[in-house]
């Protein structure tokens, strides 16, 4: 295991950082999915980005939304 | 030939000629969806009634000469993720026990404008967040997976138990099980159909779009459902389109992209003799290829990964935390370990994106089309949950289905998947055409004359 990967206890932690309480028997599980999707995703840390942006989906005149603040 | 079986186009023919009437064709599909259904699992509603009465309302219309255009009478399935109004959306989950949507998805008031008559909800993969769709059978055997996510969209539409249907298409959604079941399926450019009213998988890869026995339908499809909707903030403000290709079959001109790399890496043999022989089709039609080296292959996934789990995630954040146990497990596990990725992550995936949609203009500067598998390997067994390659190399059906659909919903250009033949086992296999952002009339025209060189497909045969 690598100093990347999240151990369970880590993981629940992590997910408590995030408001989310995991039950403990979903600890280890959540934590192999977790860093299998880390796998996948730090090859994007490779590139030069250089001063490219993030690209998104908006539209620069304001849309109403129905959700309460 | 009974009227079930017969493609929108030539449906909506026999309608305006009044040799067909909706009440016929609606009462045909219907005894389809009674015999097959219970084999195949497509629909989680059949509004049997609702559909009977509107076909009798469609009829009267065109006895009394108001004919509102190709769609008009025709039988439609919806995936259950898309909203109509007073029926459940359910997205195939017990998390939305007991849903009512408040007024149509911008995609339904489109189609029900047009004369289409909603027969009922379509199956999806939970949330659209899978490839499979479990609940629903392959049309075609019914010992293996529909594909996902719009797996009863798919499946109704090749058994002849709805002359159409919408699904929608985040990592291939759309494409997969078109091709699985053999069927055709499009994937219009990111913006064109709007999504208000639509249930989002991912806000930034979500597109909707037709699911049909033939390009020439999928055209008509596309020509009632795409136009700019402000309440989508992807909505695109184009000109409307008749997107129904002509009738010429010459390609003399079009330049078609073979790719050199990624398309044909790790693709079962008999894929790509099938989608090989029918690239010949289209240089025998006046076509010229061009090789092409697909960009940043090396980034795909990981890019698609990084923008569809943090959205989906942020998209379920709520009900995670009140209704966990209702998820089932393959969709919860994936939405808890998403709250587990950085903001960095994300932000990776949208700049790689920025890349790779540069990229990608660059490449199809030099082509109209570019020509590829839909999908890696036909339908497999339902529980088969690897593949391995004859390299050793042991991917997940899920990773292998998702890998040649997802460029195009990261970079947004439209992708059409068409029939072009069946494996040894009688499976049907698909090649996807990729064109520019706004290109479908190049795909529809290309797709077409393709169609047109080959018999008529017959309905799958498996219910």
């Amino acid at each position: 295991m690598s100093a990347a990967e999240l151990t369970p206890p880590e993981a629940a932690r992590w997910a408590a950082r995030a408001g989310l309480d995991l039950p403990a028997e979903r600890h280890a599980a959540v934590a192999a999915v977790a860093n299998h999707i880390h796998s996948v995703v730090s090859v994007l840390r490779e590139l030069d980005f250089a001063d490219v942006p993030p690209a998104a989906a908006y539209h620069p005149v304001q849309e109403k939304h129905d959700a309460a603040v | 030939m009974q009227p079930y079986e017969l493609s929108l186009a030539a449906a909506a023919d026999a309608i305006r000629d009044r040799r067909l009437s909706p009440v016929e064709l609606v009462d045909s599909v219907l005894d389809r969806i009674e015999k097959a259904e219970p084999h195949l699992g497509a629909y989680v509603t059949v509004a049997a009634e609702q559909a009977r009465r509107t076909a009798r309302e469609a009829e009267h219309e065109a006895v009394h000469g108001r004919y509102r255009g190709p769609l008009h009478g025709i039988p439609m399935g919806l995936k259950d993720l898309i909203d109509v109004d007073g029926m459940a959306t359910t997205a195939s989950s017990r998390v939305r026990a007991g849903h009512r949507a408040a007024a149509d998805s911008t995609v339904a008031a489109r189609l029900s404008t047009a004369g289409a008559i909603l027969l009922g909800k379509t199956h999806t993969h939970e949330f659209a967040f899978g490839l499979t769709t479990p609940q629903t059978r392959n049309a075609w055997d019914t010992g293996r997976v529909a594909g996902g996510s719009s797996g009863g969209s798919a499946v109704a539409v090749a058994s002849g138990t709805a002359t159409f249907a919408l699904g929608t298409d985040t990592g291939g959604s759309i494409r997969v099980p078109a091709a699985l079941n053999g069927v055709v399926g499009l994937k219009p450019t990111y913006g064109l159909v709007p999504r208000h009213g639509v249930t989002s998988l991912s806000w930034s890869l979500d597109h909707v779009g037709p699911i049909t026995r033939t390009v020439e339908d999928a055209a008509l499809v596309l020509t009632a459902l795409a136009g700019h909707d402000p309440r989508d903030p992807a909505s695109l403000a184009v000109p409307t389109v008749d997107y129904r290709p002509g009738a010429g079959t010459d390609l003399t001109g079009l330049r078609i992209g073979l790719p050199r790399t990624y398309y044909f890496d790790h693709v079962h043999p008999q894929v790509e003799t099938a989608v090989r022989h029918a690239i010949g089709q289209l240089e025998a039609l006046g076509a010229q290829l061009v090789e092409v080296d697909i960009p940043m292959t090396r980034y795909i996934q990981a890019t698609q990964w990084g923008l569809m789990v943090p959205e989906a995630g942020a998209y379920h954040e709520g009900s995670l935390r009140t209704v966990p146990g209702l998820y089932e497990e393959d969709v919860r596990i994936l939405l808890e370990a998403s709250e587990l990725m950085s903001a960095g992550d994300y932000v990776r995936a949208q700049r790689s994106r920025t890349l790779m949609r540069a990229e990608w203009a660059r490449m199809l500067e030099d082509v109209d089309v570019i020509v590829a598998p839909s999908v890696p390997m036909p339908a497999v067994g339902a529980g088969q949950e690897t593949v391995t390659w004859p390299d050793g190399t042991v991917e997940s059906v899920s990773d292998a289905y998702v890998r040649l659909s997802s460029p195009a919903n990261i970079t947004g250009v439209p992708a059409l998947t068409v029939p072009v033949g069946h494996d040894a086992a009688g499976m049907p296999i698909g090649m996807q055409l990729l064109g520019r952002p706004l290109g479908e009339p190049t795909l529809l025209r290309v797709g077409h004359a393709y169609e047109q060189t080959q018999p008529a497909r017959a309905l799958a045969t498996a219910a």
